[in-house]
């Protein structure tokens, strides 16, 4: 499925480009506020997973789990991120998937550069963002990422990807 | 160089070399977890004929496997013509045979030789296709607990239930507390990569007074969340199964700590018995199935972590077990599986999967500070700031328990009691207090 138009492509785009901007810059706060009020971000743990509630997940987190994730990066006694973890997102591909009345499934491509203490880490894979439309805003209704390695062992994952 | 042993382990402490020597982790692989029972899997994870699923023990590549029999046998994951590994690492079906993928053997699903191509070659060579060295070596001993299956790569030692002694409760725990009496593996294993010598995290596991220091972050904003909603909420489970570690020190002073030979040992569960609608039917369901003074019996055994040494820790409330495979001397994988309690209601299962996202997953809010602490211990103790590790706490106060011992829950014993084990595998006896 192709854009209608050129405008549309751009606004989409560029709303994904400011939300991981949000995550580059720290801003949860404005980061949450994307997100329905029932939204879930989810990233799976295995290839092609249809379901988040009957198998485990890398992340699974609805508002509550978001928040508390959030609360917990800002915390001066949280130990493992000092220093805390510095990302930069690169994002490309960005595709219509599907539309509906009330918003659309857009893909994309990313690459997730992450850094802390010693090592930097990369992460690549799919995302699949289901948006509503909100009062002429875009809002996320659920944010799945779905990484090459998403089965691999792994250090800890801290922040938001 | 020989290492003195003898000098490194005293009934209170440690010298640091024990988690930082690469030759004393080579020893390791050979005393201790060439000695002890292991944790392989669990029968769940092969149901049918030719169903596979490979770890690691030790050092050794091993390959669990459902027979046409339907016992199931653990082997070395190695062909005996050329050395490759015979399945691929993970889980699957291999049909009615194992088949080797370089040159075709093929061995029934116990790991007895079945055929080879060209035969006749071998004909008048020394080599006897009838001898048991070209059939899949099997490891010394297996043997299942409730479903749990374990092995030991050595012939000599006790039976898995003499070994398991009175952590075998937590096991029978664990599936009694399903209506229908049984588990099963399900909804997937999360993987975790600790840079940190194995035994850090097993002391860990019973490490209470921990919990208030290097969880602050994760217990501070889960009560800083709950304080954010309205009056009058009910704690939501995500809040309670992490701000349960700002608990002050007198708390978990109070909990029991049971140590029992050859390292194992549990905690008392920290978590009350919840009472939302999920729990409520859970229980409900396991009141219809076994009566209500059994089910009553069945879930007043409330632990929080079980030490299985040096393989797992069951959670027996929560469904999970972890199972903890050293990687090298400062490299440690753990491996989380999830369980259904057969004939409970599905919410059950969801929640189960709820904690091990929450608390177990790589992207736990709780873990990533455990992780940070582990690799600053190791970092630090390959310093020349000191030489000795203290297990001091409490030492002296243990009370006497058959097969093991007994203590409050801010003693440092379960330590001591894994160390003592480690000493016994490692062929000397804790030497004398300083």
């Amino acid at each position: 499925m192709n854009f209608s138009n050129w405008q549309e492509q751009q606004e989409i785009s560029g709303f994904l480009f400011h939300e991981a901007r949000l995550l580059d810059e720290h801003r949860w706060d404005e980061w949450q506020r994307l997100f329905t009020p029932d939204g879930l971000y989810w990233v799976p743990l295995v290839h092609g997973q249809a379901d988040h509630l009957n198998h485990a997940s890398l992340f699974c987190e609805d508002a509550l789990l978001r928040s508390m994730r959030a609360r917990r990066l800002d915390q001066a006694r949280a130990y493992s991120q000092q220093p805390a973890t510095r990302t930069v997102h690169v994002l490309g591909n960005v595709a219509l998937e599907s539309r509906s009345d009330t918003g659309c499934v857009v893909r994309s491509a990313f690459m997730l550069l992450e850094w802390r203490k010693t090592e930097q880490r990369a992460f690549g894979g799919s995302v699949l963002h289901t948006l509503e439309r909100e009062g002429g805003e875009w809002r996320i209704r659920m944010k799945r990422i779905d990484l090459v390695n998403c089965d691999a062992p792994h250090e800890a994952l801290q922040v938001f990807m | 160089m020989t290492i003195d042993l003898q000098a490194l382990v005293q009934p209170d402490r440690v010298h640091k070399r024990v988690y930082t020597d690469p030759a004393i982790f080579e020893l390791e692989m050979d005393r201790v977890f060439g000695q002890a029972w292991l944790y392989v899997g669990h029968e769940s994870q092969v149901p049918n004929t030719g169903d596979y699923f490979t770890t690691r023990l030790g050092r050794e590549p091993v390959v669990m496997v459902r027979h046409t029999d339907g016992e199931v046998h653990v082997m070395y994951n190695r062909c005996p013509h050329k050395g490759a590994k015979i399945v691929p690492d993970g889980s699957g079906s291999a049909g009615k045979f194992l088949r080797c993928l370089y040159h075709g053997w093929t061995f029934k699903c116990d790991g007895s030789l079945l055929s080879v191509p060209l035969r006749s070659g071998y004909e008048d060579t020394a080599l006897d296709l009838k001898s048991p060295q070209y059939s899949v070596r099997k490891v010394a001993r297996v043997a299942s607990h409730r479903g749990f299956v374990f092995a030991s790569l050595s012939a000599e030692g006790p039976e898995l239930g003499e070994f398991l002694g009175g952590v075998a409760t937590s096991l029978d725990n664990f599936c009694d507390r399903a209506p229908d009496g049984e588990v099963e593996v399900a909804g997937g294993v999360q993987r975790v990569i600790q840079r940190n010598n194995w035994k850090i995290f097993f002391e860990n596991l019973h490490d209470t007074i921990h919990a208030v220091a290097t969880h602050e972050s994760s217990w501070r904003a889960a009560k800083e969340e709950f304080e954010s909603m309205p009056a009058g909420t009910p704690k939501p489970f995500e809040v309670v199964i992490v701000d349960g570690n700002g608990e002050p020190l007198d708390f978990w002073e109070k909990l029991e700590l049971k140590g029992y030979d050859r390292g194992h040992g549990f905690m008392e569960g920290i978590f009350v018995p919840p009472t939302d609608p999920v729990s409520l039917a859970y229980v409900a369901a396991l009141e219809a199935s076994q009566g209500a003074a059994r089910a009553d019996e069945i879930l007043r055994v409330n632990r929080h972590n079980t030490i299985v040494y040096p393989s797992c820790s069951p959670h027996t409330s929560f469904q999970q077990i972890r199972v903890i495979r050293p990687l090298s001397v400062d490299r440690t994988l753990v491996e989380i599986f999830s369980f259904r309690l057969k004939g409970a209601p599905e919410a059950t299962f969801q929640r189960t999967l709820k904690y091990t996202n929450i608390v177990n997953s790589p992207s736990s809010n709780v873990m990533p500070d455990d992780l940070e602490a582990y690799n600053r211990v190791q970092e630090g103790l390959t310093s020349d700031g000191g030489d000795w590790v203290s297990m001091h706490r409490a030492a002296g106060r243990d009370q006497a328990l058959p097969g093991g011992r007994a203590s409050n829950g801010n003693s440092e014993m379960p330590a001591r009691n894994m160390f003592a084990a480690w000493a016994s595998y490692m062929g000397v006896r804790a030497g004398d207090a300083e």
